[in-house]
């Protein structure tokens, strides 16, 4: 079958992926036969409680971590494990902005690694800071910064180089109730802008209605596609408004039972 | 200045103060108290400040043998500096240079293999029974080979120097490569740096706080290795001074050495953390929320 890269081929494609881990010689299943599709431009969520292999597949997909079997594509080009694949942005749960530099010379990294010359650098970075609100931080060290920001800066580290597949686990999991939905205000504001394909792991229900298209519930562990809900709010979100619609509080309900069970399932092994 | 640092500093004049003067004065005592004064406070063994000090004149040509003032016009100092080969301007800045050789080519070729060995899985496993059998060996024992083999010039004093540093760096800097957080690694790769780029985006920085934790002990080890070295076989150098002053029973000739030994270690190691502190500055700031 000759690959697929015309405008309509789905961006990521998932198909039959297992992984079992080797720990201390006993075998870990974490993922069974996970499958789906995410459409060019889409923001899904993987929704599921922890051990449910929510990141093992997204860091699969990234290219971190070796499947054991099954396929990815992306673009309808299968990626190559350790090898990273272009115009794909990855975000870490926890920010890994490098202490050595800047916060302007950590946002700044990708287009120093591209070989981008030094004004349009300066003048991307400046416009990433200005966007992520740290102006006045720029010149300082990641150390300086509070744990919201440095997760601004971390996103505006990938962002910067616009990639037009943005991978993200629980990027927000360690940031204050407040400061996360901040986030989640700028996360919205650049993904209308951009309309990047975005792939968001998260357990936080909340979190997956306000930003997603699209939420797909895993299972506990081996970690399953149980369900796939279709969040049909409409564009552009308000990060807080849309939380107070009477079609939130119906969604949350329905899906909430579903991932109660799971998180139950997973707390009892 | 705040009250608190200036009764530390009468402190520390004081202690001076009563410290230089039983060594000056102390031995006087010994005859009427022996009980108090020690026989190690006997000038023969370990002088007297105003003794150093009148030697120091002497070997650094600023008095002749005599006491007199050399004069700087009159070119006795010139003749001095001429006739006396092993000076302490010259014995000063021969140790000098060649601590500083060895302490450059140690840190360098440390730091090199610690970072190659410590990045390779495949060339750690090949090289660590070597590396923990030489590094039993306590260094300063191979002097004597160094020497025999590289001559008593400046060679087997930088060799000397070069070997106990070498050792010290390369397990700082290989630790270091250990530890790299794989995050920051992963970060750069999905960055799409290229492995050149991580290691030096990434494995080097990240391993420099390693490395710069063990300049301060190097610097010190580096000048160590040059004195042993003089000790075994030397021209010139301070090494070579104590020596001197030794066979001739001069021990105010071996504490102006030591004194300037003591001094040079203070500059350099104040120098390396100076350094440590500019190259480091991203780990000082920190933030409370």
């Amino acid at each position: 079958m000759p690959l697929d890269r015309s405008q309509d081929a789905d961006r990521i494609d998932v198909r039959g992926l297992n992984k079992t881990f080797q720990l201390a010689g006993t075998a870990i299943e974490a993922v069974r036969g996970v499958s789906f599709n995410v459409r060019r431009g889409e923001f899904v969520a993987l929704l599921g409680p922890s051990g449910s292999g929510k990141s093992t597949v997204l860091n699969m997909i990234a290219t971190l971590i070796r499947p054991t079997s099954g396929q990815i594509l992306i673009d309808g080009t299968p990626i190559v494990p350790g090898k990273a694949t272009p115009d794909v942005g990855y975000v870490f749960q926890r920010d890994t902005l490098f202490p050595w530099r800047t916060v302007a010379d950590n946002i700044g990294y990708g287009l120093q690694l591209a070989g981008v010359g030094d004004a349009e650098r300066k003048e991307r970075v400046a416009a990433c800071v200005t966007q992520a609100g740290l102006k006045g931080f720029e010149d300082g060290y990641p150390s300086a910064l509070s744990g919201g920001m440095r997760q601004r800066a971390a996103l505006m580290r990938t962002l910067v180089v616009e990639p037009k597949l943005l991978l993200m686990d629980e990027p927000f999991g360690a940031l204050d109730t407040h400061t996360k939905i901040d986030m989640h205000e700028v996360l919205l504001r650049i993904w209308e802008r951009e309309q990047q394909t975005v792939l968001f792991v998260t357990h936080d229900l909340g979190e997956a209605l306000t930003l997603a298209d699209r939420i797909i519930l895993f299972s506990a562990r081996p970690g399953q596609i149980k369900d796939m809900y279709e969040v049909d709010f409409p564009r552009p979100r308000d990060a807080v408004k849309v939380r107070e619609t009477p079609r939130y509080a119906e969604l949350f309900q329905h899906i909430w039972h579903s991932l109660g069970e799971e998180f139950v399932k997973g707390r009892e092994r | 200045m705040s009250r608190r640092s200036l009764s530390t500093l009468a402190w520390q004049a004081l202690i001076c103060i009563v410290v230089l003067s039983v060594w000056q004065w102390g031995y006087q005592f010994h005859a009427r108290l022996p009980w108090l004064v020690p026989d190690l406070l006997d000038p023969y063994f370990i002088s007297r400040p105003s003794e150093i000090f009148e030697q120091f004149l002497k070997l650094s040509c600023l008095t002749s043998k005599l006491g007199a003032f050399n004069g700087w016009s009159n070119g006795e100092f010139a003749k001095c500096m001429a006739r006396t080969e092993n000076n302490l301007w010259v014995a000063t800045g021969v140790t000098l240079q060649n601590t500083f050789f060895g302490f450059i080519t140690g840190v360098t070729s440390g730091f090199a293999a610690g970072l190659i060995l410590g990045r390779s899985d495949r060339l750690s496993a090949i090289f660590q029974p070597f590396i923990t059998a030489v590094n039993s060996i306590p260094r300063i024992a191979l002097a004597p080979i160094i020497v025999l083999a590289f001559g008593i010039g400046d060679t087997s004093k930088v060799v000397t120097s070069w070997i106990v540093v070498v050792f010290l760096v390369f397990f700082n800097t290989f630790e270091g490569a250990r530890s790299i957080d794989e995050g920051f690694v992963n970060a750069a790769r999905l960055l799409g740096a290229s492995e050149w780029q991580i290691t030096r985006t990434v494995v080097i920085p990240s391993t420099m706080a390693w490395v710069f934790a063990s300049l301060s002990p190097a610097i010190s080890f580096a000048l160590i290795g040059v004195i042993v070295g003089e000790f075994i076989g030397a021209e010139k150098g301070i090494g070579r001074l104590i020596i001197e002053s030794e066979a001739r029973g001069e021990a105010s000739g071996m504490m102006v050495a030591v004194t300037v030994l003591m001094l040079v270690g203070v500059v350099l190691s104040s120098g390396i953390r100076r350094l440590q502190a500019y190259l480091l500055r991203w780990r000082q700031q920190s933030r409370s929320e």
